[in-house]
Order: C-alpha cells, then structure tokens, then sequence
C-alpha cells in the first residue's frame, strides 16, 4: 500500500462529506417543517415563531445557511440541538459509542458463526449438512430485523432470563450484556450472506492446485483448510462484511428502536421527527464518513490478508 | 401537538379557602392508601416514551421535561390529585385584599433546597420575576400580574392587574416552580442542566436522549419522604419494548403502554393504571372554509359523527365520548350532551342549512403515521358519505400539520388538548376564544358572547356564579359546534406489583414522593 493510495481515499472520503452536507441540507430544507414551531409548541404565536426562526438563522437565505453550516463544521462545530438544547458533538459522542459497539458486535458474532459453517458445508458439498447450513440462515435473512429482535428478546430475555431485555445497562459489564441480543441480530442479517460466500470462495479454493499441494505435503487437514484455504477465502468474506455493514448502519435506527438502545439511529429518528436540523445532518454525515471508512478499513484488510494484494496499483 | 393547558381558579381559590387561614398543606396520605406499611429504599426505573428535552421553564413545553421537574421544584400552590382543586405546597396560606388585586402569601417555614439553602421570600420574588420574562413561553398564563413583591423573609405579595381569580391554579404551574436566588450563583443555562429546587428529589445524572437519575433531596421538607433513594428514567420510544421490559423486570413502571395489551398484562399480575386524565381529542373546523362556516353545517357533521364509535376504535374500548366540550375531570364541567351520531338529525340540520344535499368537499388533514388522527380521518370520511360530504384525507408530515393549520389551509383536522392548571380559563381562552391569539384553536370561530363570558369568568370569585357562567360556554359551544368533541381517554400505565402509592394526577403529574418499592 502506497502512501499516495492512502491520500486519495482520504481525499474520497473529504469528497462524499461535502457531496452529503449538500445532499442532507437541501432535503432537509425541502421537507416542510420549522423547527421554532416545533419547540414552542401551539401557545407561541406568530410572532414568538418569527422571532426565534431569525435568532436561529432560519430565516437567511438558504446558501447563506449552508455557508454558516460548513463554516460551523470547519470549525469542528456541529451545532446545538434545538430539541435537546444541547451541542450535537457532545449527542453524537453518547450516542456513537453505543452503535459501533453493536455492529462491532454484530460482526464478530457474524464472523463466529459463519467460520465453522461455511468450513462445514464446504468440506461436505451437496451433503444434507450443505443443504441446511446454506438454507437454515437465508430463513434469518428474510425475517425482518425488529422481528427477529423481538423474538431473541421473548426467548432470551423473558423465558431464559439469560440477558436484559433491552436498554444500555449503567456499567460497562451492564452495556456489553445489553448489546448481546442486538449483536445477534446484526449478526442475523450478515451471517446468511457471509456464508454464502465464505462456502462458495471455499469450494472453489479446497479444488485449487496449491490446497492439493498442501495436502500432499502431509500438512493435517485441519492446517490445510485453517492456515491456507480459509486465509485466502478471507479477502471476498471481508467484502462482503464491509458492504453489509454499511447498509446495516441505515438499519440501525430499527434494531435500536427495538432494544431501547441510545445510539445514533435513535438520535436520528428524535431529530428527523422535530426538524432538528443540525442533528439530522451531522448524524447523516457521521454515517456517511462511517461508511466509507469501513470500506477503507476492508480495503486495507485486503492488504493484510493477502500479499498479493497491493494497493494504490 | 400535545396541548397542554392550565386552568384555574377562581374555584380553586374557593377549594382551598379554608387553607387561607394558614393551616398548612401537605401530601401524604396516597401511600397509606395503597395498602401496607411504606418501605425506604429502592430504585425505581419508569420507561417513559420520549426523552426529557430540556429544563428551563421559560422555554420547555414538552410533559417529559415537566413530569420530571415536578419531582426537583415545587411551586406556592400544587394541585390536588381530583384535578379540579388545589392545596399549598411552598405557600402555606395567603390573604386577598378587598379589592381583589392583592394577594399576600405566607411561606412555609424550614423548606430547604436540594443544596441546602434555606427557601426564603428572595427566592420565590427571583423565580416568579423569571416566570414573568417576556421571552417565556408560558408568560402569558402569569400576564395578569403587574408586580411580585417581598414583605419580609417569609411573606410575598403579589398584585394582579385586574381581579384574576385562577392565579392559585396560575401559580401552580411548573414554570412558576421556586428556584434559588439568582440561580445560586449561576448562569441560567448553568443552572438548568441540573436545576435545584424544593422537591422530593434532585437531579443525580443526565444524558440526554438516553437516561436521567434521580436521587433523594436530603432536605425534603416532609419528614419521612421521599420512600424511594432514587428514580431512573430511561427512554425507550418502542411500546412493545417498554412492555418487554416491564415483563423483564427491567423496568417497574411504563408509560402509555399499547392498549391493546392491556389485558393481557393485567392477567399477568401486572398493575393497571387507567388515571383519569384531562385529555380531550376533537376535530376542528375551519370556518374561513366557506360550508364550515355555517353553523347548521358543522352541527349537522358534529352529528353525523358516532364518537362513541370513535373512542371506542381508536382507543380500543378505553375511551369515553365527549358529553361537553369540558372535560369530567376538569372545574366546571356541565355534562350539557352533544348530540352525536344522529344521522337523521343530521339530515335535517343539513336540510336547513346553505348546503341543504351536501355536495361539497374537506379536505381532511392528517400527520402520517399518527394512528389516532388517520383513523379518525376515515371514520370521519365514512360517517360523512351518507350527508354527501366528501372528506378528502390529505396525509402529511406531522409537523406539516401544524403549519398547514396555522396558516387555514384546511378543512377538518384531529387534535387533542391536555390541561396544566385546574381552571379552565386557558383551554377557554384558547379553544373558544376567537379574540385570543390562537383565533380559537385556529377555527376563526368567533362568538363575542363566549368571549364576554370569558372575560367575567376571570373576574369572577364566586364558584356557583363561574358555574354559571362555564355552564353557559358549554352550552353556547355545543350548539355552535366549532368543533366536534370527540371524548376521554385515560392516562395508561402498567406497573409491577411491587410498586406501591403510584398515582398519576389528571395534569399527567405523579407525586413520586409517596411511591415505595416492596421487596
């Protein structure tokens, strides 16, 4: 990997913030809504409403606004929440925590569980093992998200008593036990997918020439398919992982909603539904940024997997 | 929107009359009442809906926020768990010149702030001083007042512009509640991330949009509460979720859970809180909409409508059809009967009216995703067919409603209204008075005779003659139909068994002071 690589995907990455500042200040503007009738609630009149619409600048024209708003973010200001009134930094910085760790979770938990399945199918093509691992977890992709939460809550938190039911605990101990149902349920949604591909690139590896090799050197089965297939099948699986969790981040807003968790979805959800401007649109560029640094982050595990990778060529 | 509303009391000042004197106030009583002798100890964890937003009293509007502030700050009246009367908190009494325009306070002694400042006239002449600024949002309720003086440590005096008989109800408002001096030596914004105040408990912790703690005032004025060492609100926005965990243990106590489940948790063992509330919903009619501003037409749709049937399916049998614009549990109510779902009275009033076969169309707004007003914007559609009245439902963002209403452009919408204060004179002023700011809920109905009795209504100390009087206004408005009163619905909260003395006041307050935990 080349330092210039490095560079132009972090000049990427300035390019989509700008694209989405743009994207997210005009919709938002375009959606009917004022957020100073929104907090004075129905006693303000007119002129209260006015009144506030001009301290908050609402009332400039919309370029104006946006410059004051990049202004603001070059400055590493993200704004005040007019629901909360609060600085946003300091909402996101609660409330990020919360979500990273749930689809941090979420992958390991994905990664778990589509290793041994995809390792088991693979060394038994076309065998019922095959049959019900490939169409046991496509079940998990069809069920929506809140289902499934709903579900892992009734079992495991009402009838086993084995974990919270929802919320984000008051001690570290207390958050990591609450984000294990949710991570199973990010979990839900990519392991289907993750071991889909993880068997397919196995299959196709397990019959390449330098598997056959390894096995003809004597090396144990287990090494073969652990230290040489496996590592070469990681390159497509982490792809796929880093695609789904970026969609995953839109998804969030659903599967905390369903756990009670304080994370950014829910941050979200509160903001778009009082025209909290600056929340929508920072938490809209903090997703954005995420993405696209996931996605980084998988084009440099490409690297680390496999040598014969290198990037910026 | 959730209006909420105050109402007053002039009623109320006769309610509590006999506390003039100074005989002292006090709650208590709701914990004995609940069965058993009070534990101390425990966190209790409520899961409310929505997070708290924001504690300043100028500028909060939202139940959250004032439910929570209840427990922190109290005020020189509190109202009474009837929700038509009032007791002293902070005050113990108070005297009434004969003129009506000055009222002398007396405080109560030994009241203590969570931060151990001694609460003396300085404080309560500093809160109300803030109360009165012009960039509250709630100033307008304390706009009768011209001056709030001390006299000596313990005495306020507080003149009024005119005779204002709901200022008892008027200052029980939370954003009258008493603060320290100066804000003990903060900035306003300082002092409202973690205000200090009088009240059972005090702000421990706060994360916005997440969780708020509270923990015991250490120098609660009534010996022996609070019970509980600390409440913790968490909020969870998902109804199924609140129930989970509520089943789960998690949480003791959940706010308007699904009413649909209701009865399965009551087999469950859990507690059912249905409190009566102050909430009315209704379906405002734009008179500047040309057929809606013939009375004969709004009467005749106010009784094409079967609000029974309404209540009924949008609050799945919980809900109870209006038999007055007021409502039961507010000062004053007449049950003066709304002659709803009537569909042959309706064709006759029609017949009578400037559109006597219909024939003409609403337009109907609607937030989306609100279930209470898409409903009944299909009912309303359904009911209406018959009178050949085409209701056009026009969905929209929910704040978009607001805007489209405030600006007239539209037909018939559903809104509901929740009341602050006992006395009706706001809900009044705001809902009837079409000389009032909000041109009567923005209908443009405008009767000067409902507006005359408004005015006496507030001038008037007399509770038969303001029984009179609102009488009268319920009447006037019931044969005008302004609006089409749809009903009651109650407050519903589930509860675990263990949770004793939990009550909620038809204001939507609960006094968590009486609260304790069984173990």
């Amino acid at each position: 990997m080349s330092a210039r690589y490095l560079a132009l995907r972090l000049a990427q990455v300035v390019f989509v913030a700008f694209g989405v500042t743009v994207a997210t200040f005009g919709l938002l503007h375009l959606v009917p809504g004022n957020p100073a009738r929104t907090l004075l609630g129905v006693h303000a009149t007119a002129g209260e409403v006015a009144y506030l619409s001009r301290e908050w600048g609402l009332t400039k024209p919309l370029p104006v606004q946006y410059a004051d708003y990049v202004g603001r973010l070059l400055h590493g200001d993200l704004g005040t929440s007019v629901y909360y009134q609060a600085p946003v930094a300091g909402l996101i910085g609660h409330a990020l925590p919360v979500t990273l760790s749930m689809l941090a979770l979420g992958a390991a938990f994905g990664i778990a569980a589509s290793v041994p399945l995809a390792l088991l199918a693979a060394t038994r093509p076309g065998r019922p093992a095959d049959h019900v691992i490939r169409a046991v977890p496509m079940a998990g992709l069809g069920m929506p998200p809140f289902w499934v939460g709903f579900i892992l809550l009734i079992v495991f938190a009402l009838g086993l008593h084995l974990l919270p039911a929802g919320g984000y605990g008051s001690t570290p101990a207390g958050h990591l036990e609450s984000l294990i149902l949710p991570g199973l349920t990010v979990a839900a949604v990519t392991t289907p997918i993750l071991v889909r591909s993880l068997r397919l690139a196995l299959i196709e590896v397990l019959g390449s020439e330098f598997v056959a090799a390894a096995t003809a050197r004597g090396l144990s089965r287990a090494r073969v398919l652990l230290r040489h297939a496996l590592r070469s099948t990681a390159v497509p699986a982490v792809s796929v992982l880093a695609v789904n969790l970026g969609y995953l981040l839109g998804g969030t807003v659903v599967i905390e909603n369903v756990f009670g968790l304080p994370g950014v979805g829910n941050l979200l959800l509160t903001g778009i539904l009082n025209r909290d401007f600056d929340v929508v649109q920072s938490v809209t560029l903090v997703y954005a940024l995420l993405v696209v640094l996931i996605n980084l982050g998988a084009d440099l595990a490409y690297a680390a997997l496999d040598p014969r990778v290198v990037l910026g060529r | 929107m959730r209006n909420r509303t105050t109402a007053s009391a002039a009623a109320a000042a006769l309610l509590v009359s006999g506390l003039a004197a100074g005989c002292g106030g006090g709650t208590g009583g709701a914990a004995a009442a609940a069965g058993g002798t009070p534990v101390r100890g425990g966190n209790l964890v409520i899961d409310i809906a929505t997070p708290q937003q924001d504690f300043d009293v100028n500028t909060t509007s939202d139940n959250e926020s004032i439910w929570t502030l209840d427990q922190v700050a109290q005020t020189l009246y509190a109202n009474g768990p009837d929700g038509k009367s009032l007791r002293p908190e902070l005050a113990t009494g108070y005297t009434l010149s004969p003129d009506k325009l000055t009222w002398t306070f007396r405080l109560r002694h030994g009241v203590r702030f969570s931060s151990g400042a001694t609460m003396t006239s300085k404080d309560v002449v500093f809160s109300l001083d803030q109360a009165l600024n012009p960039k509250s949002i709630w100033n307008f309720i304390d706009a009768p007042i011209s001056s709030v003086t001390a006299a000596g440590p313990y005495a306020v005096v507080i003149t009024t512009r005119t005779p204002w008989a709901p200022l008892l109800a008027d200052l029980a408002l939370f954003a009258n509640a008493i603060f320290p001096d100066n804000f003990g030596g903060e900035s306003r914004a300082q002092f409202f991330q973690h205000p200090v105040g009088t009240g059972p408990f005090e702000i421990a912790s706060w994360t916005r949009g997440q969780s708020l703690k509270l923990v015991r005032n250490p120098y609660y004025w009534q010996p022996g509460k609070p019970y509980l060492d600390s409440v913790s609100y968490d909020a969870v926005s998902d109804a199924n979720t609140r129930v989970v965990q509520l089943q789960g243990g998690q949480a003791q106590i959940i706010e308007t859970a699904p009413f649909a489940r209701l009865a399965s948790l009551k087999a469950a063992g859990f507690q059912l809180g249905l409190f009566p509330s102050t909430r009315i919903d209704y379906v405002t009619m734009n008179e500047l909409d040309k057929p809606l501003r013939d009375p004969r037409v709004r009467l005749a749709i106010s009784e094409a409508l079967d609000t029974k049937q309404i209540m009924q399916a949008v609050f799945f049998g919980y809900g109870q059809a209006a038999d007055s614009p007021f409502m039961p549990t507010v000062s004053y109510y007449a049950p003066v009967g709304l002659h709803t779902g009537n569909l042959a009275l309706a064709r006759k009033d029609l017949a009578a009216s400037s559109y006597p076969h219909g024939g003409f169309s609403i337009d109907f707004i609607a937030g989306s995703g609100d279930p209470v007003q898409t409903a009944v914007a299909q009912i309303v559609q359904a009911e209406l067919k018959p009178l050949d009245i085409t209701v056009n439902i026009r969905q929209m963002d929910p704040a978009q409603v607001t805007v489209e209403e405030q600006s007239f452009h539209f037909g018939m919408r559903e809104t509901y209204w929740t009341m602050d204060i006992i006395d009706p004179d706001e809900y009044v002023s705001f809902v009837l008075d079409g000389t009032a700011g909000a041109y009567a809920n923005w209908t443009h109905f405008d009767d000067p005779v409902i507006d005359r009795l408004t005015r006496q209504a507030e001038a008037t100390f007399d509770p038969a003659t303001r029984q009179a009087i609102y009488t009268q206004i319920q009447q006037r408005a019931a044969a005008d139909a302004p609006i089409v009163w749809l009903g009651y619905s109650p407050y519903d909260y589930v509860y675990a068994s263990s949770v004793h003395g939990f009550r909620v006041y038809p204001e939507g307050n609960a006094h968590l002071e009486d609260v304790w935990l069984s173990r």
